[in-house]
Protein backbone atom coordinates (compact mmCIF):
# COMPACT_ATOMS: atom_id res chain seq x y z
CA UNK A 1 0.00 0.00 0.00
CA UNK A 2 1.46 3.32 -0.95
CA UNK A 3 0.36 5.92 1.53
CA UNK A 4 2.20 8.54 -0.48
CA UNK A 5 -0.95 10.36 -1.56
CA UNK A 6 0.02 13.95 -0.81
CA UNK A 7 -2.01 16.03 1.62
CA UNK A 8 -3.91 18.72 -0.28
CA UNK A 9 -6.93 20.84 0.58
CA UNK A 10 -10.18 20.35 -1.35
CA UNK A 11 -10.07 21.98 -4.78
CA UNK A 12 -13.69 23.00 -5.17
CA UNK A 13 -16.53 24.10 -2.92
CA UNK A 14 -18.43 21.06 -4.10
CA UNK A 15 -15.67 18.80 -2.84
CA UNK A 16 -15.66 20.66 0.48
CA UNK A 17 -19.41 20.31 0.78
CA UNK A 18 -19.34 16.60 0.02
CA UNK A 19 -16.57 15.98 2.55
CA UNK A 20 -18.46 17.60 5.39
CA UNK A 21 -21.69 16.05 4.15
CA UNK A 22 -20.13 12.61 4.59
CA UNK A 23 -18.89 13.47 8.04
CA UNK A 24 -22.39 14.53 9.10
CA UNK A 25 -24.19 11.59 7.53
CA UNK A 26 -21.98 8.86 8.92
CA UNK A 27 -21.30 10.16 12.39
CA UNK A 28 -23.19 7.66 14.47
CA UNK A 29 -21.93 7.71 18.02
CA UNK A 30 -19.83 10.87 17.85
CA UNK A 31 -18.60 13.15 15.10
CA UNK A 32 -14.87 13.49 15.78
CA UNK A 33 -13.72 9.99 14.79
CA UNK A 34 -15.58 10.37 11.49
CA UNK A 35 -14.18 13.83 10.91
CA UNK A 36 -10.70 12.38 11.37
CA UNK A 37 -11.35 9.44 9.10
CA UNK A 38 -12.86 11.59 6.36
CA UNK A 39 -10.46 14.53 6.36
CA UNK A 40 -7.16 12.91 7.35
CA UNK A 41 -7.35 9.32 6.19
CA UNK A 42 -9.71 9.21 3.22
CA UNK A 43 -9.62 12.61 1.54
CA UNK A 44 -6.23 13.64 2.89
CA UNK A 45 -7.10 17.29 3.25
CA UNK A 46 -5.10 17.66 6.45
CA UNK A 47 -2.18 16.05 8.23
CA UNK A 48 -2.73 14.38 11.58
CA UNK A 49 -0.90 17.20 13.36
CA UNK A 50 -2.89 19.87 11.58
CA UNK A 51 -6.16 18.15 12.44
CA UNK A 52 -5.22 17.82 16.10
CA UNK A 53 -4.23 21.45 16.31
CA UNK A 54 -7.39 22.70 14.61
CA UNK A 55 -9.65 20.61 16.79
CA UNK A 56 -7.68 21.74 19.83
CA UNK A 57 -8.47 25.34 18.94
CA UNK A 58 -12.12 24.55 18.30
CA UNK A 59 -12.46 22.95 21.71
CA UNK A 60 -11.47 26.21 23.36
CA UNK A 61 -13.90 28.29 21.40
CA UNK A 62 -17.57 28.52 22.34
CA UNK A 63 -19.92 26.56 20.10
CA UNK A 64 -20.06 23.01 18.76
CA UNK A 65 -16.50 21.77 18.18
CA UNK A 66 -17.10 20.23 14.79
CA UNK A 67 -19.25 23.20 13.74
CA UNK A 68 -16.34 25.49 14.59
CA UNK A 69 -13.99 23.22 12.67
CA UNK A 70 -16.18 23.58 9.59
CA UNK A 71 -16.04 27.38 9.94
CA UNK A 72 -12.28 27.53 10.54
CA UNK A 73 -11.30 25.07 7.80
CA UNK A 74 -13.82 26.44 5.31
CA UNK A 75 -12.39 29.90 5.86
CA UNK A 76 -8.83 28.70 5.52
CA UNK A 77 -9.52 27.06 2.16
CA UNK A 78 -12.17 29.22 0.51
CA UNK A 79 -12.93 32.23 2.71
CA UNK A 80 -16.47 33.08 3.73
CA UNK A 81 -18.13 30.90 1.10
CA UNK A 82 -16.03 27.98 2.34
CA UNK A 83 -17.24 28.45 5.91
CA UNK A 84 -20.87 28.61 4.83
CA UNK A 85 -20.61 25.62 2.51
CA UNK A 86 -18.75 23.43 5.02
CA UNK A 87 -21.20 24.27 7.81
CA UNK A 88 -24.24 23.57 5.63
CA UNK A 89 -22.73 20.35 4.35
CA UNK A 90 -22.16 19.19 7.89
CA UNK A 91 -25.61 20.04 9.21
CA UNK A 92 -27.96 19.59 6.26
CA UNK A 93 -28.81 15.92 6.33
CA UNK A 94 -28.41 15.26 10.07
CA UNK A 95 -30.82 18.16 10.67
CA UNK A 96 -33.49 16.58 8.47
CA UNK A 97 -32.79 13.15 9.87
CA UNK A 98 -32.97 14.08 13.55
CA UNK A 99 -36.21 16.01 13.04
CA UNK A 100 -37.76 13.15 11.09
CA UNK A 101 -36.78 10.71 13.80
CA UNK A 102 -38.21 12.98 16.46
CA UNK A 103 -41.51 13.42 14.60
CA UNK A 104 -41.89 9.67 14.19
CA UNK A 105 -40.99 9.19 17.83
CA UNK A 106 -43.43 11.87 19.01
CA UNK A 107 -46.23 10.01 17.23
CA UNK A 108 -45.33 6.78 18.99
CA UNK A 109 -44.35 8.12 22.39
CA UNK A 110 -47.69 7.29 23.98
CA UNK A 111 -46.33 3.73 23.93
CA UNK A 112 -44.99 3.22 27.47
CA UNK A 113 -42.28 0.70 26.52
CA UNK A 114 -40.89 2.89 23.77
CA UNK A 115 -40.86 5.84 26.13
CA UNK A 116 -38.94 3.76 28.70
CA UNK A 117 -36.43 2.70 26.03
CA UNK A 118 -35.82 6.26 24.90
CA UNK A 119 -35.55 7.55 28.46
CA UNK A 120 -32.98 4.80 29.06
CA UNK A 121 -31.00 6.04 26.06
CA UNK A 122 -31.17 9.55 27.54
CA UNK A 123 -29.85 8.34 30.88
CA UNK A 124 -27.03 6.46 29.14
CA UNK A 125 -26.24 9.62 27.16
CA UNK A 126 -26.04 11.51 30.44
CA UNK A 127 -23.65 8.81 31.66
CA UNK A 128 -21.44 9.35 28.60
CA UNK A 129 -21.13 13.01 29.59
CA UNK A 130 -20.12 12.00 33.11
CA UNK A 131 -17.57 9.59 31.64
CA UNK A 132 -16.22 12.32 29.36
CA UNK A 133 -15.88 14.68 32.30
CA UNK A 134 -13.96 12.07 34.29
CA UNK A 135 -11.71 11.33 31.32
CA UNK A 136 -10.90 15.01 30.81
CA UNK A 137 -10.69 15.62 34.55
CA UNK A 138 -8.00 12.98 35.10
CA UNK A 139 -5.48 15.19 33.35
CA UNK A 140 -6.22 17.93 35.88
CA UNK A 141 -6.36 15.78 39.00
CA UNK A 142 -2.96 16.85 40.28
CA UNK A 143 -3.83 20.52 40.33
CA UNK A 144 -5.80 21.47 43.47
CA UNK A 145 -6.94 24.77 41.95
CA UNK A 146 -8.43 22.94 38.97
CA UNK A 147 -10.34 20.59 41.27
CA UNK A 148 -11.68 23.55 43.24
CA UNK A 149 -12.85 25.18 40.02
CA UNK A 150 -14.52 21.98 38.81
CA UNK A 151 -16.28 21.57 42.16
CA UNK A 152 -17.37 25.21 42.22
CA UNK A 153 -18.77 25.03 38.68
CA UNK A 154 -20.60 21.85 39.57
CA UNK A 155 -22.06 23.29 42.76
CA UNK A 156 -23.26 26.42 40.99
CA UNK A 157 -24.61 24.80 37.83
CA UNK A 158 -25.88 21.37 38.84
CA UNK A 159 -26.84 21.97 42.48
CA UNK A 160 -27.74 25.65 42.84
CA UNK A 161 -28.90 25.86 39.19
CA UNK A 162 -27.39 29.28 38.63
CA UNK A 163 -27.50 30.48 35.01
CA UNK A 164 -24.52 29.71 32.81
CA UNK A 165 -24.65 33.30 31.62
CA UNK A 166 -23.42 34.22 35.10
CA UNK A 167 -21.23 31.25 35.89
CA UNK A 168 -19.10 31.03 32.74
CA UNK A 169 -17.86 34.65 32.59
CA UNK A 170 -17.08 34.72 36.33
CA UNK A 171 -15.45 31.29 36.37
CA UNK A 172 -13.43 32.20 33.31
CA UNK A 173 -12.17 35.41 34.92
CA UNK A 174 -11.16 33.61 38.10
CA UNK A 175 -9.57 30.75 36.16
CA UNK A 176 -7.50 33.05 33.92
CA UNK A 177 -6.14 34.83 37.00
CA UNK A 178 -5.36 31.50 38.62
CA UNK A 179 -3.64 30.32 35.44
CA UNK A 180 -1.56 33.50 35.29
CA UNK A 181 -0.35 32.76 38.81
CA UNK A 182 0.66 29.28 37.71
CA UNK A 183 -2.00 27.45 39.71
CA UNK A 184 -3.54 25.71 36.70
CA UNK B 1 -43.12 35.67 20.74
CA UNK B 2 -41.72 32.42 22.05
CA UNK B 3 -39.67 32.17 18.89
CA UNK B 4 -38.00 35.56 19.35
CA UNK B 5 -37.30 34.84 23.00
CA UNK B 6 -35.90 31.42 22.17
CA UNK B 7 -33.68 32.84 19.43
CA UNK B 8 -32.27 35.61 21.58
CA UNK B 9 -31.63 33.37 24.54
CA UNK B 10 -29.95 30.67 22.48
CA UNK B 11 -27.78 33.32 20.81
CA UNK B 12 -26.61 34.55 24.23
CA UNK B 13 -25.97 31.00 25.30
CA UNK B 14 -23.91 30.44 22.18
CA UNK B 15 -21.40 32.98 23.45
CA UNK B 16 -20.74 31.08 26.69
CA UNK B 17 -20.88 27.57 25.21
CA UNK B 18 -17.23 26.68 25.80
CA UNK B 19 -16.96 22.93 25.43
CA UNK B 20 -19.88 22.82 23.01
CA UNK B 21 -23.39 21.58 23.53
CA UNK B 22 -22.69 19.25 26.48
CA UNK B 23 -21.69 22.30 28.52
CA UNK B 24 -24.92 24.18 27.90
CA UNK B 25 -27.38 21.31 28.46
CA UNK B 26 -27.96 22.19 32.15
CA UNK B 27 -28.74 25.76 31.18
CA UNK B 28 -31.01 24.68 28.32
CA UNK B 29 -32.93 22.51 30.73
CA UNK B 30 -33.10 25.22 33.37
CA UNK B 31 -34.43 27.72 30.84
CA UNK B 32 -36.86 25.74 28.70
CA UNK B 33 -38.15 23.43 31.46
CA UNK B 34 -37.83 25.26 34.80
CA UNK B 35 -38.13 28.90 33.79
CA UNK B 36 -40.33 28.82 30.69
CA UNK B 37 -42.17 25.53 31.04
CA UNK B 38 -42.04 24.97 27.27
CA UNK B 39 -41.03 21.32 27.75
CA UNK B 40 -41.66 18.88 30.59
CA UNK B 41 -38.60 17.24 32.24
CA UNK B 42 -39.57 14.02 30.51
CA UNK B 43 -39.84 15.74 27.08
CA UNK B 44 -36.40 17.17 27.63
CA UNK B 45 -34.57 13.92 28.32
CA UNK B 46 -36.36 12.28 25.41
CA UNK B 47 -35.37 15.04 23.00
CA UNK B 48 -31.82 14.66 24.29
CA UNK B 49 -31.97 10.90 23.75
CA UNK B 50 -33.22 11.19 20.16
CA UNK B 51 -30.51 13.76 19.43
CA UNK B 52 -27.81 11.52 20.89
CA UNK B 53 -28.92 8.44 19.02
CA UNK B 54 -29.19 10.12 15.61
CA UNK B 55 -26.03 10.67 13.54
CA UNK B 56 -24.66 14.18 13.31
CA UNK B 57 -23.32 16.89 15.60
CA UNK B 58 -25.04 16.80 18.98
CA UNK B 59 -25.84 20.50 18.76
CA UNK B 60 -28.84 19.32 16.73
CA UNK B 61 -30.49 18.61 20.08
CA UNK B 62 -31.08 22.36 20.19
CA UNK B 63 -33.16 22.10 17.03
CA UNK B 64 -35.37 19.45 18.66
CA UNK B 65 -36.01 21.80 21.56
CA UNK B 66 -36.86 24.53 19.04
CA UNK B 67 -39.18 22.12 17.27
CA UNK B 68 -41.02 21.40 20.51
CA UNK B 69 -41.40 25.11 21.21
CA UNK B 70 -42.40 26.42 17.78
CA UNK B 71 -42.42 23.70 15.11
CA UNK B 72 -40.17 23.83 12.04
CA UNK B 73 -39.39 27.57 12.30
CA UNK B 74 -38.43 26.88 15.92
CA UNK B 75 -36.01 24.16 14.82
CA UNK B 76 -34.29 26.50 12.34
CA UNK B 77 -34.16 29.43 14.75
CA UNK B 78 -32.83 27.32 17.62
CA UNK B 79 -30.05 25.73 15.59
CA UNK B 80 -29.13 28.97 13.83
CA UNK B 81 -29.04 31.08 16.96
CA UNK B 82 -27.03 28.61 19.03
CA UNK B 83 -24.45 28.26 16.23
CA UNK B 84 -24.19 31.71 14.66
CA UNK B 85 -22.57 33.86 17.38
CA UNK B 86 -20.04 31.12 18.14
CA UNK B 87 -19.36 30.73 14.42
CA UNK B 88 -18.62 34.45 14.12
CA UNK B 89 -16.17 34.17 17.02
CA UNK B 90 -14.51 31.12 15.44
CA UNK B 91 -14.23 33.03 12.16
CA UNK B 92 -12.41 35.96 13.77
CA UNK B 93 -10.37 34.16 16.37
CA UNK B 94 -8.84 31.41 14.25
CA UNK B 95 -6.10 33.66 12.88
CA UNK B 96 -5.61 35.70 16.03
CA UNK B 97 -5.08 32.50 17.93
CA UNK B 98 -2.34 31.51 15.50
CA UNK B 99 -0.68 34.91 15.82
CA UNK B 100 -0.58 34.75 19.62
CA UNK B 101 0.88 31.28 19.66
CA UNK B 102 3.59 32.20 22.18
CA UNK B 103 1.64 34.73 24.21
CA UNK B 104 1.41 33.90 27.93
CA UNK B 105 -2.24 35.05 27.82
CA UNK B 106 -3.11 32.45 25.24
CA UNK B 107 -1.58 29.77 27.42
CA UNK B 108 -3.41 31.11 30.48
CA UNK B 109 -6.73 31.02 28.62
CA UNK B 110 -6.14 27.47 27.44
CA UNK B 111 -5.37 26.34 30.96
CA UNK B 112 -8.29 28.27 32.39
CA UNK B 113 -10.91 26.80 30.09
CA UNK B 114 -10.06 23.14 30.70
CA UNK B 115 -11.40 22.84 34.29
CA UNK B 116 -14.47 24.91 33.46
CA UNK B 117 -15.37 22.60 30.60
CA UNK B 118 -14.95 19.60 32.90
CA UNK B 119 -17.20 21.18 35.53
CA UNK B 120 -19.88 21.99 32.96
CA UNK B 121 -19.91 18.57 31.30
CA UNK B 122 -20.05 16.84 34.68
CA UNK B 123 -22.97 19.07 35.68
CA UNK B 124 -24.62 18.28 32.39
CA UNK B 125 -24.49 14.53 32.95
CA UNK B 126 -25.88 14.79 36.47
CA UNK B 127 -28.64 17.23 35.53
CA UNK B 128 -29.71 15.14 32.54
CA UNK B 129 -29.82 11.98 34.63
CA UNK B 130 -32.09 13.78 37.11
CA UNK B 131 -35.12 15.03 35.18
CA UNK B 132 -37.66 16.07 37.79
CA UNK B 133 -37.18 14.19 41.05
CA UNK B 134 -34.15 11.94 41.61
CA UNK B 135 -34.63 8.39 40.32
CA UNK B 136 -32.11 5.69 41.22
CA UNK B 137 -32.86 3.76 38.02
CA UNK B 138 -31.73 6.62 35.81
CA UNK B 139 -28.63 7.11 37.93
CA UNK B 140 -27.84 3.41 37.67
CA UNK B 141 -28.09 3.50 33.86
CA UNK B 142 -25.98 6.67 33.72
CA UNK B 143 -23.40 5.19 36.10
CA UNK B 144 -23.09 2.02 34.06
CA UNK B 145 -22.73 3.96 30.82
CA UNK B 146 -20.01 6.14 32.36
CA UNK B 147 -18.19 3.07 33.70
CA UNK B 148 -18.55 1.33 30.33
CA UNK B 149 -17.08 4.30 28.57
CA UNK B 150 -14.11 4.52 30.91
CA UNK B 151 -13.39 0.80 31.03
CA UNK B 152 -13.83 -0.13 27.35
CA UNK B 153 -13.29 1.27 23.88
CA UNK B 154 -16.77 0.45 22.67
CA UNK B 155 -18.46 2.76 20.20
CA UNK B 156 -20.77 4.89 22.37
CA UNK B 157 -23.72 3.60 20.34
CA UNK B 158 -23.38 0.26 22.14
CA UNK B 159 -23.61 2.00 25.48
CA UNK B 160 -26.70 3.88 24.34
CA UNK B 161 -28.12 0.53 23.21
CA UNK B 162 -27.45 -0.93 26.65
CA UNK B 163 -29.24 2.08 28.11
CA UNK B 164 -32.21 1.32 25.87
CA UNK B 165 -32.35 -2.29 27.08
CA UNK B 166 -32.05 -1.28 30.72
CA UNK B 167 -34.71 1.37 30.20
CA UNK B 168 -37.11 -1.26 28.85
CA UNK B 169 -36.38 -3.52 31.83
CA UNK B 170 -36.38 -1.01 34.66
CA UNK B 171 -38.49 1.98 33.74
Amino acid sequence: MSSIVPVAPPKTLRELFMGFFWIGVRSFGGVMPWAYRTMVEERRWLTHADFTETIGLCQFLPGPNIGNASIVLGKRWFGLSGSVVAFLGLMALPFVWVLALFVVYSDLSSNATLKAVVTGVGAAGAGLFIGTAIKLGRALAKKPAALVLIAACFALVAVARVSLLMVVPIALGVAVLAARRGWL
Amino acid sequence: MNLVELGLYFALLSLVSVGGLPSVMPELQRYVVDVKGWLTPSDFIQAFAVGQAAPGPNVLIASLIGWKVAGLPGAFVALGSICFPAAVIAWWVAELWERFKDSPWRKAIQRAIAPIVVGMILSSGVVLATPGSPDWRLWLIAGLAAAGMLATKLNPLWLLGAGAALGALLL
